[in-house]
């Protein structure tokens, strides 16, 4: 079994299960993946929708979208087992202890930090990678574009200034 | 709370968007590919970040070329529908930059993320947590937030820009970005699995052509 494909079959793959996802009869509808933290975050946090608005404005694709990661997880898991045998349980990144430090502290912590202001960006960018970036650009959208745009730049900046890439 | 986490089986199957069944499918099938492809890595993502590795925007460049160009031609077939998030000026750009400050460090994006922790990654777990208490706090000010993010400025795509040329600008645009895939040079980064595995088959095809000489 192959342990892994190029990056072009992953495109062509994606492209297909966009489209799908897109088309009446698969969901009609986006695939996006950061609605539904706040979903859950409700839930676990037993927030009142009644007080606040917000959990009702995101029930539906929260709930849809919780489907797509219990699938994503159970898909992810399968393939990293079976097939890409890359299932190992680890606490920092080789990147991170090339390009950053060796310490587990200072990655949690950071992680942490970044899973946090990630959710904010997204619910405040009305949506993510998946949502925005596939999604949006396959319809040509322009605020996809835009947040695009943004991303991308930022991202470009902090890898930067966060890591020392010169290390070797 | 388990009523609730029950309930949304119903309220996923019950839109019109799909069954449970197919939902969960679409799922299983997005975390495949992106884990056999290997986008869902720190070394992907940061990598990225700092210019070492450049699949994940060939990846990304290639499938929304190609299903811009698909999506426009079955929606005008009738076999799927635009659904365009609204331009919110303040939301996209103050938003996108914490969305990028952040992707840069942890090194996933709330797609990926799900799929590493299925790969036994605790790292991403801990920004999950970071992420569910994101969330919350968005939740419970979200008046403070609406203010940010702005007016919406309606759900344009780009052929409203190019009235009369609809079809030609959609070509452009899907060709362009495929063009662009191709382009981006194409740098890698690896992580400890996959560097075990490429000396794995480095190790076996040196054996193999070892063998075969020796026949000769």
């Amino acid at each position: 079994m192959i342990r892994r494909i190029p990056w072009w079959v992953g495109g062509i793959l994606m492209a297909l299960l966009l489209l799908f996802a897109f088309s009446t009869f698969g969901a009609d509808r986006p695939i996006g993946a950061s609605t539904y933290v706040p979903y859950f975050s409700g839930i676990i946090f037993g927030l009142d929708p009644e007080k606040y608005t917000y959990l009702k404005e995101v029930e539906h694709a929260g709930a849809w979208e919780g489907i797509l990661l219990l699938g994503a997880l159970f898909g992810g898991f399968i393939t990293s087992v079976f097939i890409t045998k890359s299932f190992r349980i680890s606490l920092i990144p080789t990147g991170w202890k090339k390009y950053k430090n060796n310490s587990v502290t200072s990655r949690l912590l950071w992680s942490f930090l970044a899973g946090f202001i990630m959710i904010i960006g997204a619910r405040l960018a009305g949506g993510c990678t998946s949502g925005h970036f596939l999604s949006g650009m396959a319809q040509t959208a322009i605020s996809a574009m835009i947040f695009g745009g943004v991303v991308i730049l930022s991202l470009l900046i902090t890898g930067r200034l966060f890591y020392n890439t010169k290390a070797q | 709370m388990l009523e609730d986490l029950l309930g949304i089986f119903d309220i996923a199957s019950s839109q019109g968007h799909g069954s449970v069944a197919m939902i969960f499918i679409i799922g299983i099938v997005f975390g495949g590919i992106i884990q056999y492809t290997r986008v869902d890595k720190f070394e992907k993502i940061a990598g990225f970040a700092m210019l070492k590795d450049t699949i994940v925007p060939k990846m990304l460049f290639l499938a929304v070329g190609l299903a811009s160009i698909g999506l426009y031609f079955m929606v005008e077939m009738g076999y799927a529908h635009y659904h365009v998030k609204p331009i919110m000026i303040g939301g996209l750009i103050v938003g996108g930059t914490l969305f990028g400050i952040s992707m840069a460090i942890l090194g996933k994006c709330p797609g990926t993320g799900p799929i590493s922790i299925a790969e036994g990654r605790i790292d991403v777990l801990v920004g999950a947590i970071g992420g569910l208490v994101g969330g919350a706090v968005f939740t419970m000010n979200y008046d403070f937030f609406k203010v940010i993010m702005g007016e919406n400025l309606g759900n344009t795509i780009l052929p409203d820009l190019f009235k009369g040329h609809e079809d030609l600008t959609i070509l452009l645009f899907g060709l362009g970005l495929v063009i662009v895939s191709i382009a981006i040079p194409k740098l890698e980064e690896f992580d400890e699995v996959d560097l075990e595995q490429l000396h794995e088959e480095q190790t076996h095809m040196l054996h193999k052509v070892k063998e075969s000489r020796a026949r000769h």
